[in-house]
């Protein structure tokens, strides 16, 4: 999954991108409000993280012009003002979600799980498809009761794919969710990740979950 | 109104017991005459007693509804005489009537006064010694007195009651009347609370003789809300400081401690904990200063300054940081300005504008300070090379929190309250603070201080 985080205290964002990175997710940063909302128009983005305390634009501001765009990504608001009256104008301009400073990591990690978990059909955080388990909080991945290790990025495009499952998802559209805009878009990685993925949870079994679409991309099903 | 009902009843009861007395005093010294002419028509023979009562003078104890009694006793309380009028009663006699005197008893049921008269000097002939003499006891009906007595104390009783009555409800119905106003004040104050100070009195309909303390209520409390206001706006403005690098120090300490890391991960976290937990030392510092400034028991303990001396210190503990940044100081004041202030606060002052004219500076600029006297004043000017204030920002930052672009001072440290200590330092001294800026060019503090007259 994509992460934009938009917050122009550069340490605390800084810290964050780090421990969103270990948890396996790809993280763009945005020190302003401007930049924000550029990246928000033209990189895709799975969940924003929005500081509502921004210079120059403000984030109320940054937050009613994504949404006017028709960007209809999860957006969870962060804030230092926890006054009743900042969380409610928050919510009705179009955040999902709100956090306020200071707030424990593992709660943000939390509440993002649940916000990515409302755009597709999965409402737990364990993801079934056929004997193939994924628990999505603790990255656990079992298939017929067995434990299957994957690295990081192995695991990030199986958990997208989970998440999306029965839907075709292009070789473009997984890299841009799964890489951040450092990275160089060479589609081939995909494959790559798709063959290791295949030899860990398919190989020497019967079903086949992940199935090539020719000429469009991959689909995770039974 | 307890008062006029003990009044009023102590005047009832006072009243009462007159008119009571005179009553009382009318018939007793009727019978006491009449005891007296009884004694006049008796003689004294020796051992023989003789009674003159004609008819005339019996008529009235020979009523049959008379209301006169008499009868006549030796000492030791034999009879001798006795009215038609008492029938087959007697006067109570209890031997011991050694004087005369007064009493009312029952009768028959009937409220009789008695008189017990002593005998002895009004009897002809009678003899002086000791042991000769007659009681001559007179009673008389009074139950006629005593009725009137009696309904003579109930109409007072009422009489008091009702006045009570009457100018107790007339007195409340007044007062409640007068006072509905005061009430309606009281109301309006109870419903202004730490939560709620925006109430204020209606003025226009309060009567005019409250409208001036109504008036001066409601412009207290303008003063205390604004005073409420300021304080909220500061703790929220303060806490809310304090979260971003409380954020950093929580998601730096969680983060690292999710895994194994090495040793240079720690310290790269460790340290990054560190710069906020220092980034918040100073903003609460910095904090407490101005609180402590803002109060208005603020004691500075004026001296004698000298100005030159203070702003050479305040470059002094500077010059670090200048060197740092390659920013040359330079200083003219070759007369010697003396000031009345207080030498922490003037030092805090100057280092707070000095370090500002270095931070804001461009590498290998320069900040030239000069002190001259004008009128009054000593003013002292910081004038710095450095990237300028912008001319809409210009009245505010002073103001607390003010930061002109929140990123460049970030990384100067600062949290916009310099500039807000330095004013009420200098409001203080009772001076002022000016700020001319361009953007791309520089600034120039200027500090007007009152000077001392003395050494020039």
């Amino acid at each position: 999954m994509r992460i934009l985080i938009i917050e122009d205290e550069k340490s605390l964002a800084d810290i964050i991108k780090k421990g969103l990175e270990e948890e396996r997710y790809a993280v763009d940063v945005a020190y302003n409000g401007e930049e924000g909302l550029f990246m928000a128009e033209n990189e895709p983005s799975d969940l924003i993280i929005l500081d509502i305390m921004l210079p120059v634009i403000d984030g109320m501001t940054i937050l009613k012009k994504i949404r006017k765009a028709g960007i209809k990504t999860p957006v969870l608001m962060l804030t230092a003002k926890d006054t009743i009256m900042d969380k409610v104008s928050g919510l009705d301009s179009g955040a999902d979600d709100y956090l306020t400073k200071p707030f424990a990591f593992e709660e943000l990690l939390a509440r993002m799980r649940a916000l990515l978990r409302r755009n597709s059909e999965v409402k737990a955080s364990i993801i079934t498809i056929g004997d193939l388990i994924i628990d999505i909080a603790t990255h656990e991945v079992k298939r017929e009761e067995k434990n299957i290790l994957l690295s990081a990025r192995e695991y990030a495009l199986l958990e997208y794919m989970a998440i999306n499952r029965n839907k075709v998802l292009s070789r473009t559209a997984l890299t841009e969710h799964l890489y951040d805009q450092d990275f160089d878009l060479d589609s081939n990685v995909i494959d790559v990740f798709i063959n290791r993925i295949r030899n860990k949870i398919d190989r020497g079994y019967d079903t086949k979950l992940i199935h090539t679409v020719r000429g469009t991309g991959y689909i995770l099903k039974v | 109104m307890a008062v006029s009902f003990l009044i009023l009843s102590v005047l009832g009861v006072l009243l009462y017991f007159s008119l009571s007395k005179i009553v009382y005093n009318a018939i007793d010294s009727s019978l006491l005459s009449r005891a007296k002419a009884l004694a006049t028509l008796i003689s004294s023979d020796n051992s023989e007693m003789e009674f003159e009562f004609s008819d005339e003078i019996m008529w009235e104890y020979n009523l049959s509804k008379s209301k006169s009694f008499f009868q006549i006793r030796r000492f030791d309380g034999f009879t001798l005489e006795k009215s038609a009028s008492l029938k087959d009663s007697e006067l109570p006699f209890s031997g011991k009537e050694n004087q005369t005197e007064f009493k009312t008893i029952p009768l028959n049921g009937i409220p009789v006064r008695l008189v017990n008269f002593r005998a002895s000097d009004e009897i002809e002939n009678m003899a002086k010694d000791r042991g000769h003499g007659l009681i001559i006891q007179c009673a008389e009906n009074i139950q006629n007195q005593i009725n009137l007595l009696n309904r003579y104390r109930l109409v007072l009783s009422l009489s008091i009651l009702f006045i009570m009555i009457i100018s107790a409800s007339g007195g409340f119905m007044i007062s409640r009347k007068a006072l509905a106003p005061v009430k309606n004040i009281s109301k309006t104050i109870d419903k202004i609370s730490e939560s709620n100070l925006s109430e204020r009195i209606n003025v226009e309909d309060t009567p005019e003789e409250l409208r001036i303390l109504a008036s001066s209520f409601n412009h207290t409390f303008d003063r205390l809300e604004s005073a409420f206001n300021r304080q909220r706006q500061f703790t929220a403005d303060a806490s809310h400081e304090l979260k971003t690098p409380l954020s950093v120090i929580l998601s730096q300490s969680e983060i690292a401690l999710r895994k194994n890391r090495a040793a240079e991960e720690y310290r790269d976290a460790l340290t990054a904990i560190t710069e906020a937990a220092m980034m918040m030392s100073q903003i609460v510092q910095k904090l407490l200063t101005l609180a402590r400034l803002s109060t208005d028991k603020v004691e500075l303990k004026m001296k004698d300054i000298n100005l030159n001396e203070v702003i050479r210190e305040s470059v002094k503990l500077l010059s670090p940081l200048a060197e740092q940044r390659g920013i040359i100081i330079n200083i003219s004041a070759d007369k010697q300005s003396v000031i009345s202030g207080d030498k922490i606060a003037l030092l805090e002052l100057f280092t707070n504008l000095i370090d500002n004219a270095i931070k804001y500076n461009v590498p290998g600029g320069k900040v030239d300070i000069s002190v001259r006297k004008e009128t009054c004043f000593i003013v002292t000017e910081i004038r710095d090379t450095g990237i300028g204030i912008p001319e809409s920002d210009l009245d505010k930052v002073f103001d607390r929190f003010y930061r002109v672009d929140k990123s460049r001072s970030k990384e100067s440290g600062g949290i916009g309250l310099g500039l807000s200590i330095c004013n009420e330092i200098v409001k203080l001294h009772g001076g002022r603070i000016k700020i001319k800026s361009k953007v791309g060019e520089g600034t120039v503090v200027s500090v007007y201080l009152k000077g001392n007259g003395s050494g020039t």
